[in-house]
């Protein structure tokens, strides 16, 4: 492997390709680190301009964003109590009161430490295992391949959002809307309602921005007032003494480093868990190990701030797993990535290691390189980040839907782009706020093609339930998904029991 | 949360039953010679829409019989906010293609603006002259593509 990598090093490190990944490490790190921005956002809002790139820096660029944003949201997280997304609470939760013991700087450089070892980790694994699983992948046929598909919308429905029913049916609306356009078969018009623009289908790329940033907008803009006291507060809350990582700081966040990379990388591979899951569950794991209870909360807690960052870090090239070895994608990142793959006329999938292997080595040798670059961009622009957190939303927030707009524009064939990008945006806001999961949608309406292929080809080749004999690994995860609907029903409906006791109480 | 997810529920359940009987057979073709129907995959989707909205009313329903009516609600502030983007978007899609683009554009970064609050003169009139001048560095120069 280090031989492939090696081979392909001269158009990964080309000036030009380290220029986009720069530039997107660097933008990425920006928006971050700005209050109610995410790497969702940022990812979708970018894709337009990956249209007039080459493949490889294209899809650096916005592994560079992703990477990027998902370290810089700390920023808003430790110095304003403000998680740039939900994966960086638990930063919040152990880095905010670190910053207002005058600790900020202290945090922020364990939290880039912790976010650039979390990365590293799961970049190296997701470079030894994709193409071992790809090469599996391979001997899928149809009907196992309609199985896995079924059973992954099950598992990411049923762990993407608070209710099993809600997130099938967000699932399920994803594939019904990705039917629209010229079916596969006959190329016969369905659910086009007369208009030659949907005749390719609803294209991805609005969908996203209106789903995943406009509708964001929506509520932030909402919410202006609370982001403006808390950028407010800012200015009493920073102090210069404890500004370095000590070796005694180090001690104590290596183990929960190594944990949450650990805990990062294996929940990023598992599709639909996504970042918070896995913040969540390091940052729980290492105030359990620590045996401070509420204290961990109230003082703050350095090894809190790196198991958290650690671990979510670890979730984006992990999540890249199922997406380069199988074509599903398990994250938001992953499914926006589809959009930028077919942009550039590529299928993600196990055909990737056959048919494009040097661009798969090159994203890799630039994911590498793009770790490398955040550790840099965040140290030595800590100090600007920490400025720029202090920026009024009222200047930051028309910028984003300006760009949302352009994008829209640019990938939508014009003015319909826009209506598309509209359309979505209010459904997304109605998903956010009513609890359907826009993860599951989203990945519902990008898989739904496939789905669509592979359950042609299986009716086709079985015709006899017995025959389904024949395809032991599709029974499998055929009654996967069986058991997932009923046992993540009752997980869903034990957790919510315990949060109504909870309130209660 | 279960007074709307009733209501969730009824809306989903009415929209899977349109898609069933109205949208479908009307938008879709028989397929003629085609092996399986391209209605195939929109209705397996709509009845399980149709299905779990059921579902959902039902426990809906059954969670305000029981008296538990907690949730939050949608804050007045962010419906507002959210007509009011919608708005400028679309005034900015009408001006687009009636007036001029650098007119849509500058208008809405300006309107939205105004309306999170921003009075400073510099900044209202800067920040759209500098997303104007750098769109047009970007696109019609770097780019060499061309909006509008």
């Amino acid at each position: 492997m280090l031989d492939e990598l090696y081979s392909v090093a001269g158009s990964a490190f080309a000036i030009g390709n380290l220029a986009w990944i720069l530039f997107g490490v660097t933008l990425g790190y920006l928006v971050g680190a700005l209050p109610g921005l995410g790497k969702g956002t940022a990812t979708a809002v970018a894709i337009p301009l990956t249209f007039y790139l080459e493949p490889l820096s294209a899809i650096a660029f916005l592994v560079g964003i992703s990477k990027g944003s998902t370290a810089g949201s700390a920023v808003s997280a430790i110095l304003l109590n403000t998680p740039g997304e939900p994966s960086s609470t638990p930063t919040a939760m152990a880095g905010y009161p670190l910053a207002r013991a005058g600790k900020a700087q202290k945090a922020l450089k364990m939290g880039l430490f912790a976010s650039v070892l979390g990365d590293l980790f799961s970049t190296v694994v997701l470079i030894l295992v994709a193409q071992e699983l790809a090469e599996y992948a391979l001997g899928i046929g149809p009907v196992e391949l309609t199985a896995i598909l079924a059973f992954s919308m099950v598992f990411i429905a049923g762990l993407s959002g608070r209710s099993m029913i809600k997130g099938l049916i967000a699932g399920l609306f994803g594939i019904l809307i990705s039917c629209m356009g010229l079916e596969i078969e006959t190329g016969s018009p369905r659910l086009t309602f007369g208009l030659l623009e949907l005749y390719d289908g609803l294209p991805l790329i609005p969908v996203a921005i209106g789903m995943l940033a406009l509708s964001e907008m929506m509520i932030q803009i909402g919410q202006r007032q609370r982001l403006s006291d808390e950028a407010d507060l800012l200015k009493g809350s920073t102090n210069r003494e404890d500004q370095i990582v000590t070796l005694a700081d180090w001690k104590n966040c290596i183990r929960p480093i190594v944990r949450g990379s650990l805990i990062g990388t294996v929940v990023g591979i598992l599709p639909g868990l996504g970042a918070s899951v896995g913040s969540f569950l390091s940052y729980g794991a290492e105030r359990r190990a620590s045996g401070r209870g509420a204290d961990f909360e109230e003082s703050g807690a350095i090894e809190g701030v790196a198991a958290a960052e650690s671990a979510d870090n670890a979730v984006v090239p992990a999540s890249l797993v199922p997406l380069f070895a199988i074509g599903i994608p398990g994250s938001v990142i992953a499914a926006i990535l589809i959009g930028a793959f077919t942009i550039q006329g590529i299928t993600p999938g196990p055909l990737l290691f056959l048919e494009n292997k040097d661009l798969i080595l090159g994203v890799y040798v630039s994911m590498l390189a793009a770790s490398v670059m955040l550790l840099f961009i965040g140290y030595f622009g800590q100090n600007m980040f920490a400025r720029i957190v202090r920026i009024s939303p009222a200047l930051i927030m028309p910028i984003v839907v300006f760009l949302c707009c352009i994008g829209a524009y640019l990938q939508g064939g014009g003015t319909f782009g826009i209506g598309v990008m509209i359309a979505f945006g209010i459904i997304g806001f109605f998903s956010k706020k009513y609890d359907f999961s826009f993860v599951t949608f989203l990945i519902g309406f990008v898989i739904g093609p496939s789905f669509e292929l592979s359950l042609r080809q299986s009716l086709g080749l079985v015709t006899d339930l017995p025959e389904l004999l024949d395809h032991p690994v599709a029974i499998v995860f055929a009654v996967l998904a069986v058991v997932g609907v009923w046992r993540l029903s009752v997980l869903q409906r034990k957790q919510m029991a315990e949060m109504a006791k909870a309130e209660t109480n | 949360m279960p007074k709307s997810d009733l209501y969730a529920g009824i809306g989903l359940m009415m929209f899977g039953l349109i898609t069933l009987f109205v949208l479908i057979p009307t938008q879709t073709s028989d397929g003629g010679d085609a092996s399986i129907s391209p209605a195939l995959l929109p209705q397996i989707c709509a009845i399980c829409i149709t299905g779990l909205a059921v579902l959902l009313t039902m426990q809906a329903a059954g969670k305000l019989k029981r008296g538990k009516v907690a949730g939050q609600a949608v804050p007045k502030t962010e419906w507002i906010s959210s007509a009011a983007v919608i708005a400028a978007v679309g005034v900015a899609v009408l001006l687009f293609k009636y007036v001029n683009p650098a007119v849509a554009a500058g208008l809405l970064v300006l309107g939205l603006m105004l309306y999170m609050g921003e009075r400073r003169i510099y900044f209202l009139i800067g920040i759209p002259a500098f997303l104007l001048i750098g769109a047009w560095l970007l696109f019609y120069q770097v780019l060499g593509t061309a909006i509008g």
